[in-house]
């Protein structure tokens, strides 16, 4: 086991601990600029989707995993960021111009949905945020002369520098990876400046950091805006991924994926958004894959296993059959993320840690490394 | 030194005629293609809020493929049908759709489900080649397309448009009862919208000013409020941009206040549900429809033993969703064989666009495309609900 002395404070805040996160980043790096080149589009598809997922997912832990703010209107600034950019393109506007656009309107939005937010905690913070979604959601298919109503909007490939980006071309790939970066160094220094511990401040406890001096209304407004420009960002690339957009696909349901994408992914840790995000987006197709190949697949263990030719072809008629029922997938979809919240509410992330540990520390690893020690009294009055 | 001049020429002429159609050609894929088999592709809403609709048509489906095969396939090749679920989420139905061309291989897309799932996927079907045929969803681009575009040219639709539909069915009852003060009550979204536009179109281009125009939004059972304005604002007809659940409620409403007025719905709510849910609350309605719906007890030879076999095969009774699945691959079936015994691609779109006209065993109108025209017919039915049983009152229809 590897032990950090640190007798810095250059060392408690160094992007990268020791020189293993840089052969692991590095890397990762090097897999994710090859990808294009061996995977298929279909997977290269995903991967730009878990990217894009991914970064909303960053943008929530900020609000919800740093600051503790929940919010279940996400969905609305993804519109914000998607129309923003849908509608400037009409006119030419160039896509590093209308992308930061999409962020920035996202953002003062953002703030303006904060402020209510200052009085409101809890549950009642998530209703608040969940009628401004319904809110975007009616002016999205209300507003026709921007928004084109219900009818949606077409999203036109990006023209950047004299080329076109197709949604397909690993050009757009390597562009939603280079924004989740981004984002995600962007973040990690957020988190480690003032302004990221005055928000995990307000999470520990807001009386304490009030009694620190941080003024709480400022920060929360602060968490909330830079959570949604993120957002708005993300938005802006699923606009031009999907290529037409329209009310109804930024629904409640969408705020819900995301919440799950950090419930999921861990929802301490920046990891877990990518974690997450990979979780959400690739466990459909996955299931999907198994649906094709599993009942070939039993059939032939059936046959190795002595059954005969036609009873091994029932076998296969038979657990194709149930492999493609309805509503299967929702099912075993559900009952993941049933286990996840019961069995580990630290998500994907801190169930890597603890494998990591164990091995760390065998045969010496405690159950107990992760238990909280100390409860903190929660209620409305003394928070 | 001018002769040579002249062969440069003639070579360069010579080289601009080989590339001149290949500019203007449309890239029709041959992959999904083998001597036994054709593999076609399909993302319906399986699981997801429109899923009354998908469950059945992939049943269709799936029940037309199994009938040509039984019968030998298509000039020997097998139909290999895959149905992916797209639960109505725009981001499923495009990885789905990339799945199917990629792993898959499919030839075609057949029927997929909905407008903005459908609308997303496109490009990556053209792209690739791949035909888009007969989408579950009226809407103008599924069949519009512009010539410059030459992968433009790999979609088509059979499904009866609503803004067509709509403006035949009101043609017809605003002529027929002569009636002078037309209403519309429209669900927010893209599929009202269409209704209120071909509402809104016919009734200008009769100029007759339209008595009131309401909408509710799409989730929500009570439509008292909108029935009371109308009733106020003096309507003698109402057309319903609604499906099943509102059709019924807002008859129900009008029945209520003892308000005596023609309905007329939109081709959605010619379905079997809405007299079978609403009894006699429904009675009287009239609806916009592409063909009759038929009934076990009165229907006869081919169809008889259709709707026998479909309740054999899935334990319900069949219905109109069912019907166009089926409808989607007797009409593919119906090209692929025109297209010859040595089936691709290209050929394929040919006799697509040759003219050659297909009837199904329902007697909708026929269908029929060209290389102006994807889209199959915008005649129009009229049909009323007599006694709990759809009734044609008058076919033939256009504005």
């Amino acid at each position: 086991m590897k032990f950090l002395f640190k007798t810095d404070y250059e060392d408690d805040i160094r992007l990268f601990p020791h020189s293993g996160y840089l052969w692991t980043y590095g890397t990762l790096l090097i897999l994710i600029a090859a990808a294009p080149h061996f995977l298929s589009s279909y997977l290269v598809s995903q991967l730009v989707f878990v990217s894009i997922y991914a970064i909303v997912g960053v943008a929530l832990l900020i609000l919800t995993g740093f600051t503790g703010q929940a919010s279940l209107g996400h969905a609305a600034f993804l519109a914000i960021g998607a129309y923003t950019t849908a509608y400037l393109q009409q006119f030419g506007v160039p896509f590093p111009v209308y992308f930061l656009t999409a962020g920035l309107l996202t953002g003062i939005i953002g703030a303006i949905v904060g402020f209510p937010a200052l009085r409101l905690h809890g549950i009642y913070l998530v209703i608040a945020t969940i009628s401004f979604a319904l809110i975007v959601e009616e002016i999205l298919a209300r507003w026709e002369s921007v928004t084109h109503g219900n009818e949606g909007l077409r999203v036109k490939t990006i023209q950047m520098l004299g080329t076109t980006v197709p949604r397909d071309s690993p050009g757009f790939y390597y562009l939603c990876m280079g924004v989740l970066i981004f984002v995600i160094l962007g973040a990690i220094n957020l988190l480690r400046s003032p302004t990221g511990r005055a928000f995990v401040a307000i999470r520990d406890s807001e009386t304490a950091a009030k009694s620190m001096g941080i003024n709480v209304s400022l920060y929360k407004v602060k968490s909330f805006a830079i959570s949604a420009a993120i957002t708005g960002l993300a938005g802006c690339l699923f606009a031009h991924k999907l290529s037409f957009i329209s009310p109804e696909m930024f629904t409640l349901q969408l705020s819900i994926e995301f919440i799950m994408v950090i419930l999921i992914g861990g929802a301490f840790s920046l990891h877990g958004a990518v974690l997450g995000a990979i979780f959400i987006v690739m466990v459909d197709p996955f299931l999907t894959f198994l649906k094709d190949d599993i009942p070939g697949a039993i059939a032939n263990l059936s046959l190795l296993l002595g059954a005969g030719a036609e009873r091994a072809a029932a076998i296969e008629k038979s657990s194709a059959a149930f492999a493609s029922a309805n509503g299967l997938k929702g099912a075993i979809y559900g009952f993941l993320i049933m286990a996840f919240i019961l069995f580990e509410p630290l998500g994907l992330y801190g169930r890597w840690l603890k494998i990591k540990l164990f091995f760390q520390l065998f045969p010496l690893y405690k159950r107990a490394t992760f238990k909280r020690q100390k409860i903190y009294v929660k209620s409305e009055r003394n928070r | 030194m001018s002769k040579s001049f002249k062969a440069f020429g003639l070579a360069i002429g010579a080289l601009a005629l080989t590339q001149m159609p290949a500019l203007a050609q449309t890239k029709v894929t041959d992959q999904g293609i083998s001597a036994g088999e054709i593999v076609l592709g399909s993302h319906q809403d399986l699981s997801g809020p429109i899923k009354s609709w998908g469950v059945p048509v992939a049943n269709g489906m799936k029940m037309a493929a199994d009938e040509l095969n039984a019968a030998g396939g298509i000039q020997g090749r097998k139909i290999k049908l895959i149905v992916e679920d797209s639960g109505y989420d725009p981001k499923r139905a495009v990885l789905a759709s990339q799945k199917l061309i990629e792993k898959d291989k499919v030839f075609a897309m057949v029927g997929p489900m909905g407008s903005p799932t459908v609308l997303a996927a496109q490009d990556i079907l053209f792209d690739a080649g791949v035909l888009q045929l007969f989408p579950l969803t009226a809407a103008e681009f599924t069949y519009k397309f512009d010539a410059a575009k030459p992968q433009e040219r790999l979609k088509f639709n059979n499904l009866l448009p609503y803004v067509e539909s709509t403006r035949a069915a009101v043609k017809y009852l605003i002529e027929s009862k002569n009636l002078k003060k037309p209403c519309i009550m429209h669900q927010d979204d893209e599929y009202g919208k269409n209704v209120l536009d071909g509402f809104t179109q016919q009734v200008a281009a009769m100029k007759i000013p339209a008595a009131s125009v309401t909408s509710y939004k799409r989730g929500v059972s009570d439509f008292s409020a909108q029935v009371a304005k109308m009733k106020s604002d003096g309507c003698d007809i109402v057309v319903l941009g609604t499906v099943v659940r509102e059709t019924i409620g807002a008859m129900v409403e009008a029945k209520k206040l003892g308000w005596d007025v023609i309905f007329l719905g939109a081709t959605p709510t010619n379905v079997l549900e809405v007299p079978a849910l609403g009894k006699e609350a429904v009675e009287g309605l009239y609806a916009a429809s592409g063909f009759e719906i038929p009934y076990e007890d009165t229907a006869k030879g081919k169809v008889k033993d259709w709707l026998a076999n479909y309740k054999k095969a899935y334990g319900t009774d069949a219905n109109t969703q069912a019907i166009i699945g089926y409808n989607v691959i007797m009409t593919f079936a119906h090209y692929a064989n025109k297209a010859g015994k040595d089936f691709n691609g290209k050929k394929m779109l040919d006799a697509l666009e040759s003219g050659d006209v297909f009837q199904d065993i329902f007697s909708s109108p026929p269908t029929k495309f060209s290389n102006s025209n994807h889209l199959a017919t915008t005649i129009t039915q009229v049909q009323q609900v007599k006694s709990g049983r759809w009734v044609l009152m008058k076919d033939s229809l256009s504005f």
